[in-house]
């Protein structure tokens, strides 16, 4: 017979007896604020990093300072704001250049996922279409200058190979400037899609893919008619994290075209930067930090809460 | 001491009802098992008893204090969960020791209760491994030593060997009725496997749609079913229940006829027997039917029989064979014989 | 598995043509910058381009003579290290708060956190800036460390919740029978448990630290608290213009750890990088 006893002498006893045991009895009050007090620390680290700005931006946008003298105007800054057309056009340049750099983005990743997800060096490939994304955005900003600053390597290249005849010159064309910041957006970023993508891809059942197959249906069309319907909602928040992520381009436009030429490759961010700290308009840079913010919650509210819908639940 | 008594139990998810009327006195070193098939309300009445769910009303009181209000981790209980659960990041001998840490037991006595509590189940050779490197078996145990070693007031066992296969299962079963009865705890053990319960219970709760159908025995269960639930629940195969029609004494259904039977009621009524209180054949055969289906397994014959539209089930001897279709008849035996209301399924007496 | 999803009947030289393709498109530019950080400094000047380059460490012996370097380096990484720890600090205990409990406002609050990812640095760049001027914070790699922590708190906080919720909820009901206060519970078994998705979350942190371009130039003002990422741009030096030379050794300083740690972890990237929503 096992001895259970716990001081080995072999007797059989029953369990010590808890007669005097007494329950606990914890604080409910505690108990329920407990998630509450989990999560206040980074709420309230936020709430500093967001509210108090958004209030401070708000406040010093119905003002006109110049250095350390702050004039009231009320609302003036933002009616000249919506009567700049430098602000408009600002609005209008990171619409095109980041709407046309996301649909590249997301074309080109899909059409590489479409190979390389089922190639046997899958993982090899990861690893070297990885490399643009892991320089820092400041370097990235850097080859591309460089490499297209006039006479440079590029336009060489292309003389060499006969597309053009003579130096173009990237930076003093609108749409050509404009180029050069979605090529080097595109060649950074477009890994970041592909990531997600791939893994989405190789994520899906094979079994169906396998009766398709079967069925007779080519590659393209499997990837069309079952694979891309199935990737929908990883497209969805691919795309709305990389589209964030793009509306707030700075460090291309800073270091490689400054807004030129003529404010057309100013985006937003850029105009708020050259308002606030080139003409050190603060009262007029903060109107317009104002109305990006509102943007950003109009948008927020529909695009997060339907992209990230399965995530949070 | 360890008396637990559930008074008035209800629980429920908005419209959704978990658990409902639940009244049960729990004697101190009772073996309690609660059966049933699954979403019948008897994991939910457990952890209510854990204090991992608050009843939505009613009373839950260990040896008289009411315990509705007291933390999961202030209960003097210890459970042992279906899928183990164990700290995966840990050793055995952490696994085993994170009771004693986290009650407060004073350090010097761990080494020797962890090693008492391993030895019980015997996987003092495991204790630096990680669980993941155990097979279900030793994870088993693991977690059953995990729950002895700090010696609660009440052990709660959720379906603790369905992930087994059937010969480790009742190995397990032995030993787990043996530690029980060792370390006099009690205890309450949940399971939908009627062997389980009929094995290691000295009372068993059977639940149906989280109301409790029947507390007793498993003799009683066995041999006195309160409803057509019960009664077909328990057994295997499980007893046969066919609707006819009472009258004086005699009940009548299609190529049945039995006699002698209470004159207290009358008019439709279900008749319960056993397949093994069946015998084929016999002179005063009460059935009379064709076979439908012969079954030898090695030690018992089971022998189906079509009566009109219903198959009954007949436990015959292991050297009973028959044709298909050929004319069978079917002897009762006239003391196990039992009578259910047809609405309400309850047992008439 | 993946890897041996089978492909017959489809043009191998097309797949190979594509593959190729983009990993020239990506590897060339690299491989032409990293030769660029190798001429010497007279090769860069020159309006032409040059395909014979000669080799050189003259930007080499540049950025850590003539240049605070290690200054810069130490910076990035204080900065950059401070901001996840301070991160992971505050984000476990909310992404257990979000992962496992059921609360009023609990939804409200994790939407208010994810948005937080959503803002523009530009949009609070300017009050940032006098807040931290009134505090006598500018230029300080302290500011550095509260702003990237600000700005990768949401990122991390999800992350490290979508790891939370794979944890089976059985794990935690056998602790607290076994008498666990829920904090134990956290510390003891939670982040053991969770271990790959923490070190996801604080990689994926420190890489958008690192990016981080807009803060980082209006905060660090002299080279006190210059990280690389701003260093670079400021690398003009007087007559001889942008000295492409130095930034792109820079470039490669900060790349290379960053591409080590990313191939450790790739199997976690894509989750990382859509917090959660797509697991890889």
């Amino acid at each position: 017979m096992i001895d259970t006893t716990l001081d080995g002498s072999g007797a059989a006893s029953a369990a010590p007896a808890r007669a005097g045991y007494r329950f606990r009895r914890r604080s409910r009050a505690l108990r329920r604020a407990f998630p509450y007090l989990l999560v206040a620390p980074a709420v309230c680290f936020l709430l500093m990093i967001t509210l108090y700005p958004g209030a401070y931006a708000i406040y010093q946008s119905l003002f006109y300072v110049k250095f350390n003298t702050w004039q009231f105007v009320g609302l003036d800054n933002y009616r000249d704001l919506f009567a700049d057309r430098e602000f408009w056009a600002a609005l209008w340049n990171t619409l095109v250049i980041g709407g046309t750099a996301l649909i590249l983005e997301c074309a080109l990743a899909l059409l590489i996922a479409y190979y390389a997800y089922r190639d046997p060096w899958v993982k090899g490939w990861r690893i070297i279409f990885l490399v643009p994304m892991l320089f820092m955005p400041s370097a990235v900003a850097f080859i591309w200058k460089l490499a297209f600053m006039d006479g440079r390597v590029i336009s060489d290249l292309l003389m060499r190979i006969g597309l053009i005849e003579s130096n173009i010159g990237w930076t003093s064309s609108v749409w050509l400037s404009r180029l050069t910041l979605i090529i080097a957006d595109v060649w950074q970023w477009t890994p970041f899609l592909f990531i997600i993508f791939v893994a989405a891809l190789q994520g899906q059942d094979e079994e169906i893919e396998e009766a398709a197959r079967l069925d007779g249906a080519s590659w393209p069309a499997i990837f069309w008619n079952i694979s891309l319907p199935m990737m929908r909602p990883v497209i969805a928040v691919a795309v709305v994290l990389r589209g964030i992520d793009i509306t707030t381009m700075f460090a291309n436009v800073f270091i490689m075209t400054r807004g030129t030429p003529g404010g057309s490759t100013e985006t937003i961010s850029y105009f708020i930067y050259r308002i606030g700290f080139k003409t050190f308009n603060f009262g007029y840079a903060s109107a317009a930090s104002f109305v990006m913010l509102v943007i950003t919650l109009v948008a927020a509210q529909f695009v997060v809460k339907r992209a990230f819908r399965s995530g949070r639940d | 001491m360890a008396h637990i008594q559930l008074s008035g139990i209800q629980k429920r998810w908005g419209s959704v009802w978990g658990v409902r009327d639940v009244d049960i006195d729990i004697a101190d070193q009772e073996f309690v098992v609660f059966l049933g098939p699954s979403g019948c309300g008897k994991t939910t009445t457990m952890r209510m008893i854990a204090g991992l769910e608050e009843p939505s009303d009613g009373a839950i009181r260990m040896n008289g204090e009411v315990m509705n209000d007291v933390d999961a981790r202030d209960r003097d209980v210890a459970m042992v969960f279906q899928g183990y659960a164990l700290y995966p990041n840990m050793s055995i001998y952490n696994n085993i020791r994170f009771p004693l840490r986290m009650r407060g037991v004073p350090k010097a006595e761990h080494d020797v209760l962890v090693r008492r509590a391993a030895g019980l189940v015997e996987l003092t050779d495991y204790l630096d491994r990680k669980p993941s490197a155990l097979s279900g078996g030793q994870r088993q145990r693991a977690a059953l030593a995990r729950a002895i070693v700090r010696q609660p007031q009440v052990f709660l066992m959720d379906e603790p060997l369905s992930n087994l296969d059937a010969k480790l299962r009742q190995a397990m079963r032995v030993q787990i009725k043996h530690i029980q009865r060792q370390l006099k705890i009690t205890t309450v053990y949940v399971t939908h496997d009627q062997i389980e319960a009929m094995t290691l219970a000295d009372r068993i709760v059977i639940m149906q749609s989280g109301m409790i159908q029947q507390v007793g025995t498993p003799d009683e269960i066995y041999n006195e079913p309160a409803n057509t639930f019960v009664a077909g629940f328990i057994g295997s195969p499980p007893m046969n229940l066919i609707e006819g029609t009472l009258e004086d004494g005699v009940y009548t259904a299609q190529g049945i006829r039995v006699a002698g039977l209470s004159q207290r009621h009358h008019g439709r009524v279900i008749l319960g027997i056993r397949p093994e209180d069946c015998s084929a054949g016999g002179d005063g055969a009460q059935l009379t039917g064709t076979v439908y289906g012969v079954e030898p397994t090695g030690d018992v014959t089971y022998l189906t029989v079509k009566a009109g539209e219903k198959l009954i089930e007949v436990k015959a001897g292991r050297d009973y064979r028959a044709q298909l279709d050929a004319e069978a008849r079917v002897t009762f035996d006239s003391g196990r014989i039992y009578l259910f209301d047809t609405e309400t399924g309850q047992r008439l007496r | 598995m993946a890897s041996q999803r089978r492909s017959k009947g489809e043009s191998l030289i097309l797949r190979y043509f594509v593959l190729g393709g983009w990993a020239l498109f990506c590897l060339v530019p690299v491989l032409w910058f990293l030769s660029i950080g190798l001429r010497p400094r007279t090769e860069i000047i020159t309006p032409q381009p040059i395909y014979m380059p000669t080799f050189s460490l003259d930007a080499w012996h540049m950025i850590w003579k003539d240049w605070p370097m290690g200054y810069y380096l130490r910076n990035s990484v204080l900065a950059i290290l401070g901001s996840v720890a301070i991160d992971l600090v505050l984000a476990i205990p909310a992404a257990y708060s979000l992962a496992r409990y059921r609360y009023r406002g609990r939804e409200d609050i994790g939407f208010y956190i994810l948005s937080t990812r959503m803002m523009a640095p530009a949009i609070v760049a300017i009050p940032i800036f006098f807040l931290f001027k009134s505090m006598n914070l500018l230029d300080t790699v302290w500011a550095l460390m509260l702003i990237y922590a600000a700005i990768n708190l949401s990122v991390v906080t999800w992350i490290i919740r979508s790891y939370m919720l794979d944890i089976p909820k059985e794990l935690e009901d056998a602790a607290r029978t076994d008498g666990a206060s829920d904090l134990r519970i956290l510390w003891e078994i939670i982040i053991p448990a969770i271990l790959p998705g923490i070190i996801t979350a604080g990689v994926i942190g420190g890489i958008f630290a690192i990016n981080e371009f807009l803060f980082t130039l209006l905060i660090a003002s002299t080279k006190s608290a210059y990280t690389m990422s701003v260093a670079l741009a400021n690398f003009t030096g007087g007559s001889d213009g942008v000295i492409y030379n130095a930034i792109a050794l820079v470039a490669f300083i900060a790349f290379v750890p960053v591409f080590l740690v990313v191939v450790a972890i790739q199997k976690h990237l894509s989750r990382g990088l859509t917090m959660g929503a797509v697991k890889g």
